[in-house]
């Protein structure tokens, strides 16, 4: 009876093949942009999860800008997402470093300066990519390898020598070891010495991605850009591990101290960068999340449409199945059974393309979106659902049809 | 007891000033087993009577006891499974759903009935074998010649094994051959024991009923048994009144006959006194050669 039903739904959508796409638009975008946006989320949310890991979590960052809250006990109450996205600038001053340098039980206090502006080769400048000024620690601080040559040393803070990101080689040098070649910095000349391992996308926090960068000593960038180059953020690592909390309320006071009491800077955790994402994220899913429950609308009432539609133009066989024996209820589950069919075909091509969304997204930017199974059943699960919510006004009305009146209509 | 018994069942549609009386308190019994045609001309209530009988219709005044049970007052739910279970129905044109093979149109009532696919498709081919259309199972309706539509629209009527076959004008839209054809099969369903009732402007085809009715304005006006074999009389009447052998001139030829008998209180009396069943044996041999 049911496979019946489904078989000649399954053929109707068939043979008016562009009239069903049309009409499974609105599902396809819904299921699409559901889809992708959880999937980015699940990526992410592995990314930091794998780098607040391997980095430990032992490692202070402290940025510009007041984040988020916390309560008594450190933990976090309040995220601001649009300071958590990318390098906030302000508020962090060289002083600050001074400050750190001052305190006791920090093993490293590794300040990182950014230059927006990318490097330049023969006169054309990467405008992907950006400057960074660190201090020699960096690569221990953040415990990332050079691949290919080495990093400045302590010694070594005023030479222009750079360090660049795997995207730079390939994009600005077009090849995978470009040590020794020079590339400009505000038309000084830096020698490139040495090519970082593939960073993952959230060393640094959210949106950053260190690929792209240049990395040189922060004394010789502020030589040649000492006016626009903004210290974005400080690295810290305690000395004893266990003792991250106290240093971080520790590092948190007398900054803020200095700063005469005004919490206008941030000490957050490498691992609370997942918090911090996820609240970002909340609001990115929101916003799609709206997007999506609109297009689910729109498709469902498309589907409401077409069938309202199909069933006007089918009245003579709806006669003629009542002549034959069908029950009121036998119409209704076949026109039913056509809704959910159109609704299902949708989710199907939707969680089809938001398998090319995701490849197409892996490959063009720094996003690793992850698809999960119970994701993509959620998503079929919600066409089934708008397939039959909106099917029903549709179904109901073909089955109350009067035989009589159905069968005057010509076929 | 009658198959079918109407008890002046009247139908009415519309409200007010617009009100059609498409039946007038019309009573009409049936035995198992008769095969009745049914004329009139156009807006007479033939229809309407078709398918009150075939409870496709409820009846507004009266009541309808089909197997001594009254139907009339029945739920759409219950009547739709005495349609699928118990009737079967021809029309005129549109018979078969475009979208769909011979095979699975015909195997269409037992779906609704819940069997099963495989056993459905099997019931159905036999059934096609039974019409002659054994090797157009897989044809698509729209690739179908007139006649084999109809054939195949009988298939499907019977391949519930219903009591009652109902065919409101099944050879309307059909060459003489076909309807030949077609009338062959529905006089082997008659032999076989299946009640029959048939609309036709065809005279000519009342030689395979053994009873004719005939209706105007919502009444039925006369009702008699004819030998199986011959044309009825007044359809002869019509005939020889009107030689000419179209449809149209059918029809003009039936309104004729009605204007002759328009006192139909009289005819009704007539009717239920002269209820003597008819000989087929001997008749239907003689219409089967004459076929072909
Ligand atoms: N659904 C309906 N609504 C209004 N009038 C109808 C309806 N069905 C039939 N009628 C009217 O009832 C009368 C009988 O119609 P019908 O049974 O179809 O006649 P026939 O089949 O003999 O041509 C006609 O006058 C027709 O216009
Ligand atoms: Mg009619």
């Amino acid at each position: 009876m049911l496979s019946g039903n489904y078989k000649t739904a399954l053929s109707r959508v068939r043979s008016a093949k562009w009239q069903s796409l049309l009409t499974m638009f609105g599902i396809i975008v819904g299921i699409v942009s559901v889809i992708t946006t959880v999937s980015l989320g699940e990526g992410i949310k592995r990314q930091v999860l794998q780098q607040a890991n391997r980095l430990g979590n032992d490692l202070i960052t402290v940025r510009p800008g007041k984040i988020l809250s916390r309560d008594k006990n450190g933990a976090i109450t309040k995220v601001n997402p649009a300071l958590a996205y990318g390098f906030g600038t302000g508020s962090l001053s060289e002083q600050d470093i001074a400050v750190l340098h001052r305190q006791k039980g920090l093993k490293h206090v590794s300040p990182v300066s950014l230059l927006s502006s990318g490097p330049g080769l023969d006169g054309s400048q990467y405008n992907e990519g950006f400057t960074l000024g660190t201090d020699a620690s960096f690569p221990e601080v953040v415990e990332q390898e050079v691949e290919f040559g080495g990093y400045f040393t302590p010694g070594e803070e005023n030479r222009q020598v750079a360090v660049i990101g795997k995207r730079v080689a390939e994009d600005l040098f077009q090849e995978n070891i470009p040590i020794g070649r020079t590339l400009t910095i505000r038309g000084q000349e830096f020698i490139v010495r040495g090519i970082f391992k593939e960073f993952g996308s959230t060393t640094l926090g959210q949106g950053v991605d260190l690929n792209k960068a240049v990395f040189v000593p922060r004394t010789a960038l502020n030589n040649v850009a000492k006016d626009a180059t903004q210290l974005v953020q400080i690295l810290v690592r305690p000395e004893d591990p266990k003792q991250t909390a106290q240093v971080m309320t520790q590092v948190n006071n007398a900054l803020t101290a200095s700063h005469g009491g005004q919490q206008d800077i941030t000490v957050l955790r490498q691992d609370e960068n997942l918090l911090v994402a996820n609240d970002m994220l909340r609001l990115l899913t929101t916003f799609v999340t709206s997007i999506a429950a609109i297009s689910l609308l729109v498709g469902g009432i498309g589907i409401m449409n077409i069938m309202l539609v199909s069933v006007s133009e089918r009245t003579h066989e709806i006669g003629i199945r009542k002549a034959i024996g069908a029950t009121n209820r036998q119409i209704r589950n076949q026109f039913m059974a056509e809704a959910v069919v159109l609704s299902f075909v949708g989710g199907i091509v939707g969680v089809v393309l938001s398998y090319l969304v995701n490849f197409i997204l892996r490959i063009y930017t720094n996003f690793q979106p992850v698809i999960t199974l119970p994701v993509i059943f959620a998503a079929v699960g919600v066409s089934l659902l708008v397939g039959i919510t909106f099917g029903t006004i549709p179904a109901i009305k073909a089955a109350r049809k009067d035989p009589i009146e159905a069968l005057r209509i010509g076929g | 007891m009658p198959l079918i018994s109407l008890k002046d069942v009247s139908k009415l549609y519309g409200f007010g000033d617009a009100t059609t009386v498409a039946l007038d308190e019309v009573s009409l019994d049936v035995e198992a087993g008769e095969f009745v045609a049914v004329m009139g001309p156009s807006g007479s209530g033939k229809t309407t009577l078709m398918n009150m009988i075939g409870l496709l219709d409820r009846p507004t005044h009266g009541d309808y006891i089909l197997s001594k049970k009254s139907v009339a007052k029945l739920r759409p739910n219950q009547r739709a499974k005495l349609r699928r279970d118990r009737i079967g129905f021809v029309f005129q044109s549109f018979n078969l759903l475009p979208k769909l093979n011979v095979l699975d149109n015909v195997a269409l009532p037992l779906m609704y009935k819940g069997i099963m696919p495989v056993r459905r498709l099997k019931r159905a081919a036999a059934v096609l074998e039974r019409v002659g259309l054994a090797d157009r199972q897989y044809f698509m309706p729209r690739a179908l010649s007139g006649g084999q539509i109809q054939r195949a629209a009988i298939a499907r009527a019977l391949v519930n094994d219903p009591q009652i076959i109902i065919a409101d004008e099944p050879t309307g839209n059909l060459d003489s051959t076909s309807s030949l054809v077609v009338m062959e099969l529905l006089s082997e369903l008659h032999r076989t024991g299946n009640t029959i009732l048939m609309v036709t402007h065809n005279p000519e085809l009342t030689r395979y009923a053994d009873r004719v009715v005939y209706m105007h304005d919502g009444s039925i006006v006369h009702d008699q048994h004819t030998p199986l074999g011959e044309v009825s009389p007044l359809a002869n009447k019509a005939r020889q009144l009107f030689p000419r052998r179209t449809e149209e001139d059918d029809l003009a030829g039936v309104s004729a006959i009605m204007e002759t008998f328009p006192q139909k209180t009289e005819t009704a009396k007539k009717r239920r006194k002269s209820a003597a069943k008819p000989k087929r044996k001997t008749t239907r041999k003689a219409v089967t050669r004459a076929k072909r």
